[in-house]
């Protein structure tokens, strides 16, 4: 049964991430077009999610809204990876006092609240992808740093690699034969969650009204944009609210290797 | 008792914790002022008035600008100490008299929350360690995936739309008490007893295989009160030790849940002040939020210390 749900997840991920990619050359409709005498069509097979307040076409909105979202993960999971790994491995092999502090710092960092950072960033930076990415980093590069640090400390410890250092091999060439492959679940199942998070934090700062362009369609700001029509015309909301919820909820269960909490 | 230890256990923690403290609020206060926009004149373009050098001289004179960094920290200091927070440069009103009266509303709404997820979350977590893969721990679990992989506006705006909308249960935006209070701290409230009973389970469950439990069940006590029993002060413990992800949410939570659901609390003000870049009052905001997240840091800290002594003596107790 699990593997038969697994496999659905992953379906429905590559299908969700197909649409995406191919929102970045084609959509059924210009999402910028308006069109006050279409305002507010029902779903059809011209407009496959109807047209909202300003003739825009709903669909071709939505696919356009994820490319904010697929940006801010690309910028969040390198860098956070990037810096998670220098860090983890300055704190498993470095010298004591580096060592004691990163850890002190990485400790510290987890505890800070990204929503309430990302809304500071906003105001001392201009509301944006940069503040929202800056305060994903801020905090994310830590659990990949302490994770890795716990492997690598393991790791120290296998016949291979002391042969291999034995062998003479560089610290840094060792490393990149013998540690990094064996990082790649750890990686996987935190990438998952942090790549949600940023869709969440994402669409949470555009919702508020404070997302970077308003001229350029994201799932948080329709959401806010189309506030007023929760019960009028509910389907303009929930449309960009399912959008994030699923794709926050794919990234979350597809990427982690041990789901079974 | 002796100086010493009247040191020890009174004056070192207050004081360590006033400078945790006092080191967040001066990186975000540093942060603020390095950032480029000076903001006299942004406060004199929002009075639409046209900004002279001497009008400038003056607000600066009048506000501390032309002090060093270090002497402006100590005044802004002394001024949130003595609860005199400066004025707003929109509104241009007292920023203690925009913020209390909203306070209120965060505050019962962060500490509602939490406190019903701890209750809700510790008890779900209790019947999960009782009886591993049965209804309680599948709800946990359940409540866990949710908890990480959904975003919270978007599970506030999907209750409004049922509610509201198809059910007709609450009017929107009343104003009324459910969707004032009770639906923004079921909001923020469900979002942490995933992690709580995930964490309280774990606790309990360490302990079922303990041979102090073998000798409770020996003696006739039942499987459900000798957990209970023994293993409460374990789980508390465990949930101490991984509850600080839990202190920062209720943070962001309430904020989501005030926008959500028309609360006028603290996070309508700060979100505007985002916008227009209101330094004067994202300054003691933040200075609060430091100080939720320090005292409720080193609250646990000093609870899990007197939970378990062994602390003290650098035993650390495993935890899943």
């Amino acid at each position: 049964m699990a593997d038969v749900g697994t496999l659905t997840l992953r379906i429905f991920m590559l299908v969700v991430l197909l649409i995406i990619a191919i929102g970045f050359f084609w959509q059924p409709h210009d999402p910028h077009a308006v069109d006050v005498s279409q305002s507010l069509q029902a779903p059809s097979l011209a407009h496959w999610l109807g047209t909202d307040h300003l003739g825009r076409d709903l669909a071709s909105r939505l696919i356009v809204g994820a490319q904010s979202s697929v940006l801010a993960i690309a910028i969040v999971l390198v860098s956070s990876i990037g810096i998670g790994i220098l860090a983890g491995a300055a704190i498993a092999i470095g010298p004591g006092s580096i060592s004691v502090i990163l850890r002190w710092l990485a400790e510290t960092v987890l505890t800070i609240p990204t929503f309430v950072l990302a809304l500071v960033l906003a105001a001392l930076f201009g509301a944006g992808l940069m503040a929202i990415a800056a305060a994903l980093i801020v905090v994310t590069w830590a659990p990949y740093a302490l994770s890795l640090a716990a492997l690598f400390d393991r790791l120290r410890a296998e016949q291979y690699w002391q042969a291999s250092l034995a062998m003479g091999s560089g610290l840094p060439g060792a490393f990149h034969r013998h540690m990094l492959p064996n990082t790649l679940p750890v990686l996987g199942a935190l990438a998952g969650a942090d790549a949600g998070r940023a869709v969440i934090l994402v669409a949470s700062l555009g919702f508020l009204g404070l997302s970077a362009d308003t001229g350029h369609p994201e799932w948080g700001a329709m959401i806010h944009e189309y506030r007023m029509f929760l019960f009028s015309e509910p389907r303009l909301i929930l449309a960009p609210v399912f959008a994030t919820t699923v794709l926050a909820f794919l990234l979350n269960r597809v990427l982690d290797r041990n789901a079974d909490v | 008792m002796n100086l010493f230890a009247a040191t020890r256990f009174a004056i070192l923690p207050v004081a360590s914790l006033g400078a945790s403290w006092i080191a967040v609020v001066a990186v975000s206060f540093l942060l603020i002022r390095l950032v480029p926009g000076d903001p006299v004149e942004i406060f004199i373009n929002h009075m639409n008035v046209r900004a002279t050098d001497e009008l400038i001289a003056a607000y600066r004179t009048e506000w501390g600008l032309d002090r060093s960094l270090f002497a402006q920290f100590a005044v802004w200091l002394q001024g949130f100490v003595t609860l005199d927070w400066g004025q707003s440069f929109v509104t241009g009103q007292a920023v203690t008299a925009e913020l209390f009266p909203r306070a209120g509303w965060s505050a019962a709404i962060g500490l509602a929350g939490f406190a019903s997820a701890i209750l809700v979350g510790s008890g779900i977590g209790f019947l999960a360690a009782l009886q591993p893969g049965g209804l309680a721990d599948r709800l946990s679990r359940l409540f866990a995936i949710g908890g990480q992989a959904l975003p919270a506006f978007a599970v506030g705006l999907i209750v409004l739309w049922i509610l509201a909308a198809e059910l007709q249960w609450i009017r929107p935006f009343s104003g009324g008490v459910v969707e004032r209070l009770l639906l923004p701290i079921a909001l923020v409230a469900f979002f942490s007893i995933g992690s709580i009973s995930r964490l309280v389970r774990a606790g309990f469950i360490e302990v079922r295989s303990a041979s102090y439990m073998r000798t409770a069940l020996a003696k006739g006590l039942g499987r459900g009160k000798a957990l209970w029993r023994h293993g409460r002060r374990h789980a508390a413990i465990v949930l101490l030790a991984g509850i600080a992800p839990d202190l920062a949410w209720i943070i962001g939570g309430t904020a989501v849940a005030e926008i959500v659901f028309g609360v006028p609390g603290l996070s309508e003000r700060i979100v505007a002040a985002v916008a227009e870049r209101d330094y004067p009052v994202l300054q003691p905001y933040i200075a609060l939020i430091a100080l939720w997240l320090v005292l409720g840091l080193r609250l646990t800290a000093a609870l899990r210390r007197s939970l378990d002594p062994r602390l003290d003596l650098g035993v650390e107790v495993g935890h899943g």
